[in-house]
Formats: C-alpha cells, sequence, structure tokens
C-alpha cells in the first residue's frame, strides 16, 4: 500500500524513480562527547528493501530515527523521497514502526487506526484496518485499550498502526520482537505486500534469517558502516559482532 | 467516530479526533470525586492562605520602610522576573516548555498535519496552567503585601496578580522563542547569567537593571507608572511571536520530553512532590556529572563497617551534583536567608516560605536517601535493616548541608544590614535552620517508601471522606515539620524586640531545631521497628477478640 494509491492525480508526483528513496549525506549524530553515528554517506534507491545489521548501540536505532524526523543530525542531513526528514512532505511519504510502541490510553485500537488513517488522509481506513486486524489476529481486541495489552499484541497494534497508511518508505526497528510465530509470518506477508507495490523498506533487526529475504544488507559497528552490499556476500554473523 | 466524513484536511481530523478524545476522557471522569478535589483545595487551601494571613496581625510598616520598599521593591521584584527570564531560556534551549504525549509524538507529528496547528493546543494548555499558577501565586502574595502596606487588599492583590501574569508570559516567551530560534544551551545559558548578573547587581548596588520595570508592576497596589506596561506589552508580543513559530519546535525535544511527561502528569496528581522534582530535573535533562567533583578516596570501605560504606555511597553521588543543581541549591539557601531575615524585620509568614524552600532544599540533597528508598529492592536485598541504612544515609547529604547553611546564614546577615549585633545569633541558628527545614523532605523521602510488612496499602480502605483529609495531612505534614524548625526564628525578633539578649534566643532557637533535626533521624531509624511492633499488636489484639467470640458461641 503505497502513497500513490491513496493520493488524488493532482498530487501525483512526476517520474520519481531518479530521486532515491533515503539519501544521507554526512549524516552523523554523536551525544556529547559520545558518538553514535560516524558522518554517513547513504543511498537507498526507491524500491530497495534493505536490512540494517548491527550489534547493540551500534548506531541502527539513530539512524531509523533520524530518518523518521524523530532525531536531530548532529551533522550532516538526511531526505526521504527528495523531502528532508520531518518536513510535512517526507511524513506524508515515510512510515515509522518503533520498537517501542507508543499509544494513547484513552482510545481503542480501533479508534487508534481512525486517528492515524484519518490524519494521513485515507479514505477507506477502515476496509484496511479490518484486513489488518484480521491477518493479525486483533479483531477480537478491536474495542479494547492497546496500552493494556501484552508486549506482543501491542507490537501487533504497531503493526496495523504503520501499515494503515499509505507510505512509500517503510522504516522499521525491531519488527519481530515479542511477536509469536504467527505474527512474524503475517509481518513477513505485509512487508512482502508492501514491497510488492514498490514500497522501499529498511528495517533494523537481529534475525539475521530476515537478512536474506532483502537485497541490500548494510552492517553499522559502533555508528559507522562496516558492510553495504548483497547479503549472499556477507558473513552476517560476524558483522552483528562487536569490535 | 466511524461515522464521520473522511473527505477532510488532516487539521480537520485532529481536531474532530482530539474532540473525540476529550469526549471519553470526560466520559471517564467521575464528576463526584472531581469536586470533591475542587472542594479540596479550593476549601482548604484558599481558606487557609486567607485564614493564616489575616491570623498574622502584623504591624503596617512606618514612612522610611515604606520609602524602602518602593526603592528597592522593583528591582527585587524584578529578579523574580529575570529569574522566570532565565529559566524560560534555559528550558527553552533543552527543548522546552512543551511536552507532548508520547503517542502524539509518534501518531500525530509523524503525520502530514501543519506543526503548528497540531502544536497550538498544547501551547495554549502550558500558557494558561503557567498563567494561573503564577496569577494565583501573585494575587496571595500580593494580599500578604497588602496587610502590611498602605493601599487596599484588592488593590494590592490585583497588582500581585498582574505582576505574576506579567512574569508567566516573560517565562513561556523567551523559552519558546528560545527552542525555536534553536538557541544553543551555553549561548542561553550565557544570557541568562548576564541577565541575573545584572539584576543581582540592580539589588544590591540600586543601579538600574533589566526587570525593575516588571518589578514596579508588583507596587501597583500603591502607585502606577505607565511605563510600566512596556514589559507587559513585551510579554504578549514574545508570547504570540512564540506561538508564530511553533513550527519550528524541535520534534528531537519533544520527542525526549514527552517520555517524561506521563510520569510527571502522575506524581501531579499523586501530590508527589519529590517525584515532580525528579523527573522536572531529567526533562531539563539534568544528569550526574559523569566525572566528580572531587574523587573519593578509594578502597577506603573495605572492612571499615556500614557507616563507612553508606557514608561512602553518599559522597559518590553528592560529588556528581552538576553544577546547575549546585547553582540552584545556592539560591534556594540564600533565599532561605533573606526570608528569615524578612521574619526578623516583621513579616512573620516568611517562615513558612523559609520552610517550603528548605524542603525543596532537603529534596535536592537527600538524593542518596531517595535514591536508596527507590531501589526499593536493591535495599530490601542488603542484609540490614532498612531503618538503620536508611538513617546512615542522612549523615552524608547533613554535611552538605553546611555550606548551604552558611550561604543562608550570610544571606540573612547581608539582609539585616550586615549589623555587626546580627552577625552571632546568624551564626548560632543558619546552619540548624537549614538543617531543620530539610527534615521535611527525609520524612516526605521516609514516608513514601514501600511498606516492607505489607502488601497492600491499608489507605486504600479507608473511606473517601477520611482518604481526602489523610491525603491532605500527607502533603503538609512534612512542611509543618520544617516549619517548626524554621519558627525558631521568632525566638530572636521576640528577644529583639523585647531589649533581651539574642545570643541566648539564636541558642535556644538552634537546639530546638536540632532537637527536631535528632527527633527526625531517630524517627527514621525506628519507623519500621515501630510499624511492625504495632502491627503485631493489632493482630494479636484481633486473634484473641477473634479467640473470646468463639469461647462465646460455643
Amino acid at each position: 500500500m503505497t502513497t500513490d494509491e491513496h493520493r488524488s492525480d493532482d498530487q501525483r508526483p512526476g517520474d520519481r524513480s531518479s530521486v532515491p528513496a533515503l539519501l544521507a549525506v554526512q549524516l552523523a549524530k554523536d551525544y556529547g562527547d559520545r558518538p553514535a553515528l560516524e558522518p554517513l554517506d547513504l543511498q537507498v534507491p526507491a524500491g530497495q528493501h534493505v536490512a540494517l545489521v548491527g550489534h547493540n548501540g551500534s548506531g541502527k536505532t539513530t539512524l531509523l530515527r533520524m530518518t523518521a524526523g524523530l532525531l536531530d543530525p548532529s551533522g550532516g542531513e538526511v531526505r526521504v523521497m527528495g523531502h528532508r526528514a520531518g518536513s510535512l512532505a517526507a511524513r506524508r511519504v515515510l512510515s515509522w514502526l518503533s520498537d517501542s510502541p507508543t499509544f494513547y490510553d484513552d482510545l481503542s485500537l480501533w479508534e487508534h487506526l481512525e486517528y492515524v488513517g484519518r490524519l494521513h488522509g485515507v479514505a477507506e481506513w477502515q476496509t484496511r484496518a479490518e484486513q489488518l486486524l484480521e491477518r493479525l489476529q486483533l479483531s477480537g481486541r478491536r474495542d479494547d485499550i492497546p496500552t493494556t495489552f501484552s508486549r506482543g499484541l501491542r507490537q501487533k497494534s504497531a503493526i496495523a498502526l504503520g501499515m494503515v497508511r499509505p507510505f512509500d518508505v517503510l522504516l522499521v526497528d525491531e519488527p519481530f520482537v515479542g511477536l509469536d510465530s504467527n505474527g512474524k509470518t503475517v509481518l513477513l506477508e505485509l512487508l512482502d505486500e508492501a514491497a510488492a507495490a514498490g514500497a522501499t523498506l529498511l528495517v533494523a533487526t537481529h534475525e539475521l534469517a530476515f537478512v536474506h529475504r532483502v537485497s541490500r544488507l548494510i552492517a553499522l559497528r559502533d555508528g559507522a558502516v562496516v558492510y553495504d552490499g548483497v547479503p549472499a556476500d556477507a558473513d552476517v554473523h560476524a558483522l552483528v559482532l562487536p569490535a | 467516530m466511524s461515522d464521520v466524513v473522511i473527505d477532510e484536511s488532516p487539521e480537520a481530523a485532529l481536531r474532530a479526533l482530539r474532540r473525540h478524545r476529550q469526549r471519553n476522557r470526560l466520559g471517564e471522569l467521575d464528576w463526584f470525586e472531581a469536586a470533591y478535589r475542587v472542594y479540596l483545595l479550593g476549601g482548604f487551601g484558599g481558606g487557609s492562605v486567607l485564614w493564616i494571613s489575616s491570623s498574622v496581625k502584623d504591624q503596617t510598616v512606618g514612612d522610611a520602610a515604606l520609602a524602602d520598599v518602593l526603592a528597592h521593591g522593583p528591582a527585587v521584584l524584578g529578579l523574580v522576573a529575570v529569574l522566570a527570564v532565565m529559566a524560560g531560556l534555559r528550558g527553552g534551549a533543552q527543548g522546552g516548555p512543551l511536552a507532548l504525549e508520547a503517542a502524539d509524538v509518534v501518531h500525530v507529528m509523524l503525520a502530514p498535519v501543519d506543526r503548528r496547528a497540531a502544536l497550538m493546543r498544547p501551547a495554549v494548555q502550558r500558557l494558561r496552567s503557567a498563567s494561573f499558577m503564577a496569577v494565583a501565586a501573585g494575587a496571595i502574595a500580593g494580599q500578604l503585601a497588602g496587610r502590611r502596606l498602605p493601599g487596599s487588599l484588592l488593590a494590592w492583590s490585583a497588582s500581585g496578580a498582574l505582576f505574576g501574569a506579567t512574569v508567566a508570559g516573560l517565562w513561556a516567551g523567551s523559552a519558546l522563542l528560545a527552542h525555536t530560534s534553536h538557541v544553543r544551551r551555553p549561548i542561553a545559558t550565557a544570557v541568562a547569567v548576564a541577565l541575573g548578573a545584572w539584576q543581582g547587581a540592580a539589588v544590591a548596588w540600586s543601579v538600574p537593571g533589566p526587570g525593575d520595570t516588571v518589578g514596579s508592576i508588583g507596587l501597583w497596589g500603591w502607585r502606577q507608572h505607565a511605563v510600566d506596561a512596556v514589559p507587559m506589552v513585551v510579554a504578549v508580543v514574545s508570547v504570540v511571536a512564540g506561538v508564530l513559530l511553533l513550527g519550528r519546535l524541535s520534534l528531537d525535544a519533544l520527542a525526549r520530553r514527552s517520555a517524561l511527561v506521563a510520569q510527571l502528569r502522575f506524581a501531579v496528581t499523586m501530590q508527589d512532590l519529590r517525584t515532580v522534582i525528579l523527573l522536572r530535573r531529567q526533562l531539563n535533562q539534568e544528569h550526574a556529572r559523569h566525572r566528580p567533583w572531587m574523587q573519593v578516596r578509594r578502597g577506603g570501605a573495605t572492612g571499615r563497617g556500614l557507616w563507612f560504606t553508606v557514608w561512602r555511597r553518599g559522597w559518590h553521588g553528592l560529588l556528581r551534583f552538576p553544577l546547575s543543581r549546585v547553582v540552584r541549591m545556592t539560591a534556594l539557601a540564600a533565599a532561605i536567608g533573606v526570608a528569615q531575615a524578612s521574619v526578623v524585620r516583621g513579616t512573620t509568614p516568611a517562615f513558612v516560605v523559609t520552610a517550603l524552600l528548605g524542603f525543596v532544599l532537603g529534596l535536592e540533597v537527600m538524593e542518596p536517601l531517595s535514591q536508596e528508598v527507590d531501589q526499593a529492592d536493591r535495599a530490601d536485598a542488603i542484609p540490614i535493616e532498612r531503618g538503620e541504612l536508611l538513617a546512615r544515609h542522612l549523615f552524608a547529604p547533613a554535611v552538605a548541608l553546611v555550606p548551604f547553611g552558611v550561604v543562608a546564614g550570610l544571606a540573612a546577615w547581608l539582609s539585616l544590614g550586615a549589623r555587626s549585633d546580627a552577625l552571632a545569633p546568624v551564626a548560632l541558628l543558619a546552619i540548624p535552620t537549614v538543617l531543620g527545614a530539610a527534615t521535611g523532605a527525609v520524612i516526605s523521602i521516609v514516608r513514601d517508601a514501600p511498606d516492607p510488612f505489607s502488601s497492600s496499602r491499608t489507605d486504600a480502605f479507608v473511606p473517601p471522606e477520611m482518604a481526602g483529609f489523610t491525603t491532605t495531612i500527607r502533603l503538609v505534614w512534612p512542611i509543618v515539620v520544617s516549619a517548626l524548625t524554621t519558627c525558631t526564628v521568632l525566638l530572636v525578633r521576640g528577644a529583639w524586640r523585647s531589649g533581651e539578649s539574642l545570643t541566648g534566643a539564636a541558642l535556644r532557637g538552634a537546639i530546638g531545631s536540632m532537637l527536631v533535626v535528632l527527633l527526625v533521624g531517630y524517627w527514621v531509624r525506628v519507623r519500621d521497628r515501630v510499624r511492625h511492633a504495632v502491627r503485631k499488636f493489632m493482630e494479636e489484639g484481633r486473634a484473641a477478640t477473634a479467640q473470646q467470640k468463639r469461647g462465646v458461641w460455643s
């Protein structure tokens, strides 16, 4: 489900194939005297499926959060489909699935889906929401408050919220944490469908089996890129070890 | 909510959905409970302020004192305004003054909604609450001033409220402008320090200060100057400019602060001042220093017993206080001295202000104790009776308070005109007063520790009427204990007025304050033991009663 499916023609941009989905130029982040991400140049073409791996604290989440516009870079910049990260246009095309989902404690899951769907101008949000809930086995919980859910159900709810809206770029941080086997299967299907619809995927994960489903692997170690290429050529287990 | 029109702008959707959330919240509101809280706050709080104020029969100031107030009042009140601007500048540079719900950051701020439109409501709410607090505080201070200064109570209350509103506006405006202009923290701090130093010079040496015209508004109960309207206009313009620039707020900062807001609101709801202060420190990104101010000697604790181990742990924490915290504590100590001096000069209610300031200072310095209480699982895993452990946590902070006692004493002595006959009483009273005022904080911290003898809170079962009363007592009691130690300054004032020995009165006061300190220390040590004994006694009583009943029935 990409953004264009929900855009009227007058909003549809021209040929975007030449514009990279993600473009980072000398993107860096430090927390005081501790660098979290060394200056990074990165280009992800539209429609590419990328896995981001690395040990804890390697800079994966920092990179994703800066791309989502949730974190100010210390240096450089990142663009999403040609738009400055965090700008209105970038927010329209980018969906962010955090590893620690947040919900309102006064809205049911269904009301959350309506909230997010309507904020993104989705006309048929109900149909999409029902499909997602059905597939994620959350239909029976649609009128419950997600803040009361277990870790796995919260993760499933976050997936539904991330997918109910249109997007061209999907950023996912540790999507498999807390999911049961059915949840993992459904998430992989949803990611495949998004990819088939032309979305660009950037997935940070410790689930090394997932790496072989993508076309490009980027490994970070202590804030620096140590591998950028096809997964088949990489010794993934060695890449995720800290220095 | 499902049957709404869906062909709409994101902003319209946001408004509609926020209305829906409001309906949800109002639907869940227990109106009786809300009314009861309003009754408690309005009736007890407001009534108490008026009752305490009217029961203190202070004399109206003389012509010389009035001239003094008119000459120095604008600069002193201006210092309050400048402190607010300083707080605003620093807060804005650190990501304040707004804080959103964590879910709003993800679901609203990452949606294609105009950020200024999305942030307008939280901004207005923040301004509204800050203004309300400042106006209320200003009006209370105004009516207190009106009891000793010429002019009607109403006029003084109104001028206090107007001063409060202006200060709130300046605070909010400076914070919003600092944040939206992305002013860096060192620059904000430098500007704030320069403003503070300038206004400090205005107070000390009567040179014109940047906050004088704002401070002058506080004296409108007696006389009005047209030029004082300028800072009001500045406040309004800065707030409007800040609101217009809301779209430039950093989402990074909003996201960081949002994580703490829910906890902060919960703490406020629970009247948990200690947690509120802790979370405020986190909101301001006030972290412990990576390197302590000085190293505690390594390896000294080995084989030297519990007392030394806890003492050492206390200094490990205290020596990591960041500079901003030390400066704040110094300012609190100086304010304690000034407030106590004003009691001697005739403003009796100021000893309650001292108690409040000392309470806050105590919450700051008792960090090692707080940490032990907050990490209850760790404390309970140590094979030492908890009371013994907590009591030992009082020593390092108590010693750390001594320099702040000196600061308070110095401020009091200077406020009293650096008179030579005031030196001895000030020297005797300063440290015991600061230590005593901090005991309220100790009570507040230790009282909130989990009860090791009970799996449930007993006050959860008291009737609502009693629960409200209990809550109020819980809130007020630590301040009352602090005030018991700060009111000893009245002995000195009494001796001064009757021509008795000031040193003797100060000595009696110091002994009284230290007795309270020792009693509170003893209470910390035996609290668990006493509670355990009382509970055992009650259980035995219940068992005996049940046995008697069985005997009667059989």
